[in-house]
């Protein structure tokens, strides 16, 4: 499929800001179909290094974890979709190993009290678009995210996020934290929708960015639309560098200005790894962005 | 105490009444290279203006229309009567202005208002100036106020004009504003000279009357360095059964450290297409400062920009939009960084009820030469109940790493325990829920003189009425 | 014992309005100074000059520290010679733990490589120390810490990099008797293991008590209006500015 939409924000707006949408090539390529019944507390890990097509369902009341370590060397295109019946947990760990072109697609359904606990790891790439769609239909059902991204020269990251709230009492929390250097270009698209009906809802993003270098660009976009009266709704955003009086603090206690936005750059991704609770996943991370013994590591 | 009442009891028939047409002759409906050559020899525009009409069409008619926000297909434009004139012509004394369009002035309190303290009045009864006054003192501090097509033809201004209008906001923006180009009439020119500080407001209110008809001024304002100014747009329209149209334009040039705060009250009726443009262009440590409350219209698609130009400058934007039924409101604001050190804040607040949708749409762009800018913006939804809509678009694209950009919004609704707390302290339900809206609305109603806040408090109760049940 | 800090003709200016009109002000390695003078005479100007914050222009004078002119020196370079400031508002800086920056900051000044065991072990002893809950080290610095416990942090700071000259702003400041006295514990023990120097600032006589004052400077409206030895400092609270200042003494 040529030139296909992908990642379209759920209301279009000005369209000079550029952030409606997105265009790529998904070719048919051959794809490694994969389906992950999971009915146990369980630990999966999936290395990704071509197209795939997932299907997890999530049953039994279990707790599982699935992490897809994604590192291909050219196009490809990662579907997964996910069913978790109701009282189920699932945490999935999604980390974007620098690939040339990935999209990514995740749709996930949840019943009642099910959640879905997702990190999303970006770590450079050329150009990685990743549209997720968590449909919290069940009562109680609720959605976590933790989305960090380290961006250099020459990457390029789309994302667009949508947390459907059709279910009563359901609950969503995405925390994004980003580092942009060199001309790297990224845009996130961060949808809370309070469809009607989803009373007794809460939803909460907060993105934050750090940018290292003039030449990045940076677009943030975080959407809440509502048609319910009870619920709850909030955004927010920081982007740039610290401020004047917290840089003079950071550096009256020996930091330069390098080394002050390295320690931070590191904490705000940090964060987000330590989302991810699984030892082997976090090492691998930190080898891959030469962080080091992960030992030695707070 | 007997005011007081009177106010409380306000009746929604003060924002509601006409006159029967009988302002003179209509146009052809559609519009054509005629029409416009018409409204032309009509206001004996100058070459340059014949030109910019005719090729504003072209530009109107190549131009596909806007894809994002409330939808417009109840409006057909073809069909719009784009230009009404009264019969009277320019009055600079109050007592020529023909009665019944005195009269409705007078409802709206403008002469009053006049004689309280407003600097002059440049009300526009449809699409003509018909009455427009400026006080001997503001004429005598060298400050300009008339309307755009006589200062159009006076050689003081023909110039400055000339190479201001459109500029900003040029008809390639977007289709509506390119058949503002077309079809513009009526309107106010403000010329602030350097370092003249006008403290008292100036004040343009003007209204729609008869049917279809379509408002199409457009304000002019320039500031020179050090200058400051406060302009008051004022709005009301009574009610029609076919769809009407407000296109106008405000092109807003702030000079260096030159200090501008334009305020609209907008209260169109409800069955009004209000797509109107506003756009501030703010030179080295201006500061441009907008303060907006949409109550009226049925569709409205309104984004006053701010295009922050030069060093140090500065944009504030207070805002708040109440959708009631019928009504889909896309408001919002755009700022865009453009030099070293610019700051813009930006507090709104939207309230839907009754199964009305408000949209809040924003974008804050700071380029990559606008290192060490600021900005910070802020908003705030309320539901009324769950017929209605309330969504909440920001954008922000940054290009520089030197910055310090930040953005919070809430969505919410009255909290049972507020309504309790407050009938406990022996209010009705429905007076307690206006007063907590009328909190929610302060941030606003704060930055507004007082009458106008008066004015706007009054509309909120207006539309909190039977709000309960 | 040699100079470790000399201040000559110092002024300082921010946003426009000269704050210090040519202070000179000169302690000796391993004395203890205290730094007087009412609300707005520029004691938190002197002290934030001297660690170098880029709100305030040095518009005339010099700063010398161990024999090195500092005056143009960033605030890092002077942390990594070993001068500290304790702030008198410290800043919350999210998304980094205590710990961590603790850590990384200890590794900034000493420029040694530190193990993660070896450092936990130390930080764990100090906050016993200074009776700080060890939760606190994993809490994002400053963040939601109340007035006490930003106050505490800053000391812990003190006794993990163990500056060789501390300036303290008002750090005694809106606590109570008993985060006083830890505060005043916490000092004592820099004092005993690292020997540094001290610059003080403050109002309360309290932590003055448990130490030995070896000079005290009181500013007024930007300049040195008095000097003298230790007992100037508890002359000043038991009378109170103008009277020391005039010379009049109950």
């Amino acid at each position: 499929m040529e030139n296909t939409k992908l990642n379209i924000l759920p209301v279009p707006t000005f369209g000079s800001l550029g952030v409606n949408f997105v265009r790529r090539d998904i070719e048919e390529y051959e794809t490694n179909n994969k389906l992950l019944d999971i009915d146990n507390n369980t630990l999966i890990r999936e290395d990704i290094t071509g197209s795939s097509d997932y299907k997890i369902n999530v049953k039994n009341n279990a707790d599982a974890i699935v992490v897809q370590y994604v590192k291909v060397d050219g196009k490809a295109l990662v579907d997964t979709q996910i069913k978790a019946e109701a009282g189920t947990r699932l945490k999935l760990v999604q980390i974007f190993d620098g690939s040339v072109q990935t999209v990514s697609r995740l749709n996930a359904t949840l019943e009642d009290n099910a959640s879905l606990e997702l990190v999303l790891l970006v770590l450079g790439g050329n150009d990685t678009v990743c549209e997720t769609v968590a449909a919290l239909d069940g009562r109680c059902s609720s959605f976590k995210a933790d989305i960090g991204y380290t961006l250099g020269s020459g990457d390029n990251l789309d994302i667009n996020l949508i947390a459907d709230h059709n279910g009563r009492k359901t609950d969503s929390q995405i925390l994004v934290n980003g580092v942009l250097d060199g001309n790297a270009s990224k845009t996130f698209k961060g949808t809370i929708d309070f469809k009607n009906g989803s009373a007794g809802s809460k939803g909460a993003e907060q993105e934050n960015v750090l940018v290292l270098d003039e030449k990045a660009v940076n677009k943030t976009v975080p959407v809440i639309l509502c048609a319910e009266e009870d619920v709850e709704g909030s955004h927010g955003a920081t982007i740039g560098r610290i401020d004047d009086k917290q840089a003079f603090y950071m550096r009256s206690r020996g930091f330069d200005e390098q080394k002050l936005y390295e320690l931070l750059a590191r904490a705000r991704l940090k964060q987000v790894i330590g989302a991810i609770g699984e030892r082997q996943t976090e090492s691998r991370i930190y080898k891959a962005l030469d962080w080091g013994d992960y030992d030695e590591q707070e | 105490m007997n005011e007081k009442t009177q106010i409380q009891d306000i009746d929604r028939s003060l924002y509601d009444f006409r006159f029967d047409e009988d302002e003179g002759d209509f146009l052809d409906n559609g519009i054509t290279p005629e029409i416009i050559s018409e409204i032309s020899d009509e206001k004996n525009d100058p070459d340059w203006m014949r030109e910019f009409r005719q090729r504003s069409l072209e530009i109107y008619r190549r131009t596909p229309m806007v894809k994002w926000g409330a939808s417009i297909e109840g409006l057909d434009v073809d069909n719009i009567v784009t230009y009404i004139r009264p019969k009277t012509r320019m009055n600079t004394d109050w007592e020529d202005v023909p009665e019944n369009i005195k009269e409705t002035f007078e409802r709206l309190g403008i002469p009053q208002a006049e004689r309280e303290s407003l600097a002059g009045v440049g009300a526009q009864y449809d699409s003509e100036l018909v009455y427009h006054n400026v006080r001997e003192e503001v004429a005598q501090s060298g400050v300009v106020y008339t309307d755009l097509e006589s200062a159009m033809h006076d050689p003081k201004y023909a110039e400055i004009i000339k190479s201001h209008f459109m500029k900003l906001v040029p008809p390639t923006d977007h289709k509506f504003a390119a058949l503002h180009g077309a079809v513009w009439s009526g309107g106010s020119f403000v010329y602030v000279p350097k370092n003249v500080r006008l403290d008292i407001p100036l004040q343009s209110y003007f209204r729609l009357n008869a049917k279809g008809a379509g408002q199409f001024e457009h304000t002019l304002i320039i500031l020179e360095e050090g200058s400051y100014l406060h302009f008051i747009e004022g709005c009301s329209a009574p009610k029609y059964y076919e769809a009407g149209l407000h296109a106008g334009c405000v092109e807003l040039y702030v000079g260096k450290g030159a200090s501008l705060r334009y305020s609209t009250i907008e209260n169109w009726s409800k069955n009004m297409y209000n797509l109107n443009t506003k756009r501030a262009l703010v030179e080295e440590g201006g500061k441009i400062e907008w303060v907006s409350g949409s109550f009226g219209s049925h569709v409205s698609y309104l984004y006053p920009m701010s295009i922050l130009n030069g060093e140090n400058a500065s944009a504030e934007f207070t805002g708040i939009t109440f959708a009631g039924e019928g009504q889909d409101l896309d408001t919002g604001a755009k700022i865009v960084h453009n030099a070293p050190n610019t700051s813009s804040y930006m507090n709104t607040k939207s309230l839907s009820k009754s199964g009305g949708k408000s949209t809040f749409r924003s974008s804050v762009v700071v380029n990559q030469n606008a290192e060490g800018s600021k900005s910070s913006v802020n908003c705030e939804s309320l539901m009324l109940d769950s017929i209605s809509r309330s969504d909440t678009v920001p954008s922000i694209v940054v290009k520089t790493d030197k910055c310090d950009v930040g953005h919070e919004a809430k969505i919410g609704r009255i909290s049972d325990e507020a309504i309790f707390y407050l009938t406990s302290r022996g209010l009705s339900e429905e007076e307690a829920r206006a007063l907590i809206v009328r909190g929610f609305a302060d941030n606003v109603s704060k930055e507004l003189p007082l009458e106008y806040a008066v004015e706007m408090n009054n509309l909120i109760g207006l539309e909190m009425h039977g709000s309960v049940g | 014992m040699s100079d470790i800090l000399k201040i000559t003709g110092l002024s300082v200016s921010a946003e426009d309005k000269e704050l210090l009109h040519g202070v000179d002000l000169t302690i000796k390695e391993g004395e203890t100074h205290v730094l007087m003078g009412h609300n707005g005479a520029g004691k938190s100007t002197l002290g934030c000059t001297i660690m170098g914050s880029p709100e305030y222009t040095v518009t005339g004078g010099s700063i010398v520290f161990d024999g090195e002119d500092i005056t143009a020196e960033s605030a890092d370079k002077r942390a990594k010679r070993g001068i500290f400031l304790s702030f008198q508002n410290p800043i919350e800086i999210p998304g980094i733990t205590l710990s961590e920056f603790l850590r990384n900051a200890l590794e900034q000044v000493t420029g040694k490589r530190l193990k993660l065991w070896d450092f936990k072990k130390q930080l764990k002893a100090a906050m016993e120390l200074i009776g700080m809950d060890s939760s606190y080290a994993d809490r994002d610095l400053n963040v939601g810490f109340s007035g006490g416990e930003k106050k505490k942090a800053e000391i812990l700071q003190l006794l993990i990099l163990k500056p060789r000259l501390a300036i303290l702003d008002e750090t005694d400041s809106g606590l109570d008797v008993d985060a006083v006295k830890t505060v005043s514990k916490g000092i004592e023990e820099y004092r005993k293991s690292v020997g540094g120097t001290l610059l003080i600032i403050t109002h309360n006589a309290k932590i003055l008590e448990e130490l030995k004052v070896d000079a005290t400077h009181i500013l007024a409206n930007g300049r040195v209006a008095k000097e003298g030895d230790g007992n100037l400092a508890v002359k000043v609270l038991e009378s109170g500015f103008e009277n020391t200042l005039s010379g009049v003494e109950r």
